[in-house]
């Protein structure tokens, strides 16, 4: 298993006290600047409107001097807001040190505040207001400065040209991304992506240009510094394009901020609120069918005519009378066939074997019929009421084989074919 | 007033009795107001005035908006008489809808038994409420001696690109057997107004 101290990441054993004190002083700096937006220790604020008290009290500070304040003149400074509100927020900004005792020792009660986070409070006021849009500018405005700077070396122009390739990669991902996925209308909210953002890309094709002239090494940063201009630059084009298609087909009205719609309905006389709807009747007064809904009715009317219905049965299926089935029964048929084969025997006798008529010789009945398929018939059917159940007769064999080439048959075996006893 | 305010001040009048009665049936020899559109009865001397709908601004528009429309009493078999009407007065699809032949009851209750399988009894029923929904509407015309149906104005209403849709529908509705046609002797019941 390996050693590695869980400590490594967080606080690293080899740290010089040097770097352990710079460290502490960029937190304690990072801990002042959110203390504004802090709502509570190691929570972010709720509601705008803490931030109104924050200044206030910031303010308050300002207008004390060095000798700093306590909470309850903080409270009495600042009467447009509550004492609670005052001093919650009072002892928020102390726990994230935004503002400290003047002198550190107990039962100290004077305060002073530290100049950060008014700064960044400033910022976010203007963040808040204009979209980021102007940081912007100015940061790339800095940016320009550095580069153009006399004692810049190549490490200050590749920092820099790092620095706007991040922001404008950061840029286009986020608004490609509504572009593909998003819904129209996060698309309109983060608008202020799109407005106005031309100048963006020359501002940093200017610093762009002069890095490169100053220092040609740098080519390969320089070009991805293009490739995420021109990728932020297609980002704005197919959203522009995405939220014209959105408002030339569905007239959806709501691709606008409500307030624009409600200051032009405040601002506008009648003749410029009329002109929104020119062209417009959206009034049917009698009823109206479109071709399509013409030709949707017809096609569900075929439909439910085409279905192929069971047809009908009893209520309550019951099981055939098991009784009932009788199989095909051709015992009359046969009975009649025997009959007609003993006659035939009777009238064309001239042997004296079968004085009853009960019996006949199956070489005579073939050799009478004439052809193989009527020899053929004629012994399925006497072999068919052989084995009839309910019929009479028999079928007898005997060994003997009468052969004659000139008949036919040629030959037959011997046999009877007689009434059963009873 | 000048020339132009006096047209829109006609079409505006137009439209609106238009809007409120449906199409006007005016003599032939009146001028038509600029945003009005002239359709002929045969014969000539009437013209029927109904309106000019631009594109995209019509009732279309509210499905779109996802407003309701007027409300329709059984809204599928109207539409099918209608398709029904239409199977039996354009009698050619490559030409105009407008005005289209005569075509007597009992046909169209025959096309719209063979277009939806009911039976002659419950045909006849929904034909004669259609018709009579459809001619207050002015998308037939009912002819109460003659017994006989048209197209009315309002067809003339529909779009160009409407048109190739209708003449599919044309050419799958069936023919109904001759022999189903038949003059039927039961009147109408209830009125046409």
């Amino acid at each position: 298993m390996g050693m590695t101290s869980p400590l490594d990441t967080t606080s690293p054993v080899d740290m010089t006290l040097d770097e352990a004190a710079t460290e502490a002083a960029v937190l304690r700096l990072y801990r002042q600047i959110f203390a504004v937006l802090a709502r509570e220790a190691g929570a972010m604020i709720m509601d705008a409107g803490l931030i109104d008290v924050d200044e206030a009290i910031l303010e308050a500070f300002a207008e004390a001097g060095s000798d700093g304040l306590t909470a309850a003149e903080a409270v009495a400074a600042c009467p447009q807001f509550d004492a609670v509100t005052i001093e919650r927020r009072f002892g928020l900004l102390r726990d994230y040190r935004a503002i400290s005792k003047v002198v550190d020792r107990k039962n100290e009660q004077h305060y002073r505040a530290a100049f950060a986070p008014y700064v960044m409070l400033l910022f976010l006021r203007r963040l808040t207001e204009r979209g980021g849009q102007s940081e912007l500018h100015q940061l790339l405005t800095l940016e320009h400065l550095n580069v153009t700077k006399p004692d810049a070396v190549a490490a200050d122009g590749q920092a820099s040209v790092a620095r706007m390739t991040k922001i404008f990669r950061l840029l286009a991902n986020e608004l490609a991304s509504l572009v593909q996925r998003g819904a129209a209308e996060a698309l309109r909210e983060n608008a202020q992506l799109l407005w106005g953002n031309r100048s963006l890309i020359t501002q940093a094709e200017e610093a762009h240009a002069t890095v490169l002239t100053r220092w040609p090494e740098l080519a390969t940063d320089c070009a991805l510094l293009r490739i995420s201009l021109a990728a932020y630059g297609d980002a704005i084009e197919s959203a522009a394009g995405r939220l014209l298609e959105q408002a030339g087909t569905t007239r959806a009205l709501g691709l606008l901020p409500a307030e624009t719609w409600l200051s032009f309905a405040r601002g506008s006389g009648p003749q410029t609120l009329a002109t929104v709807l020119d062209g417009f009747v959206f009034d049917a007064p009698a009823p109206w069918f479109s071709a399509q809904a013409l030709a949707e009715a017809v096609e569900s009317a075929r439909q439910a005519g085409g279905i192929r219905l069971r047809p009908p049965r009893p209520e309550n299926p019951e099981p055939a009378d098991p009784a009932g089935i009788v199989p095909a029964d051709d015992a009359a048929d046969l009975r009649s066939s025997a009959e007609r084969l003993l006659a035939a025997a009777e009238a064309s006798r001239d042997n004296s074997e079968d004085p009853d008529g009960e019996r006949v010789s199956v070489a005579d009945v073939l050799s009478g019929a004439g052809d193989w398929a009527t020899c053929r018939r004629l012994l399925a059917e006497m072999t068919a009421i052989h084995h009839h159940p309910d019929l009479g007769y028999e079928l007898i064999w005997s060994d003997g084989l009468r052969i004659d080439p000139e008949r036919s048959p040629s030959w037959t075996t011997e046999g009877w074919f007689a009434r059963k006893d009873r | 007033m000048n020339a132009h305010e006096t047209a829109l001040h006609q079409t505006a009048l137009w439209w609106a009795r238009i809007r409120a009665a449906g199409p006007q049936l005016v003599d032939a020899d009146g001028p038509t107001p600029p945003g009005l559109m002239r359709l002929a009865e045969p014969g000539g001397s009437r013209v029927w005035l109904t309106t000019v709908l631009p594109g995209g601004a019509g009732p279309a528009v509210l499905d779109e908006l996802d407003l309701p429309r007027p409300v329709l009493e059984q809204p599928n078999d109207t539409a099918r008489v209608l398709a029904a009407v239409l199977k039996s007065c354009w009698l050619d699809p490559s030409g105009p809808l407008w005005p289209g032949a005569t075509a007597p009851f009992g046909q169209i209750v025959a096309t719209f038994e063979a277009l939806t399988g009911h039976d002659e009894v419950v045909s006849h029923r929904a034909v004669v409420a259609a018709v009579r929904r459809l001619s207050w509407s002015g998308w037939l015309l009912w002819d109460e001696q003659t017994r006989t149906v048209r197209l009315g104005p309002r067809v003339a209403t529909w779009a160009a690109t409407e048109l190739s849709t209708l003449r599919e529908l044309w050419r799958s509705i069936p023919v109904p057997d001759k022999a189903a046609v038949r003059d039927t002797e039961t009147e109408m019941d209830g009125d046409t107004s």
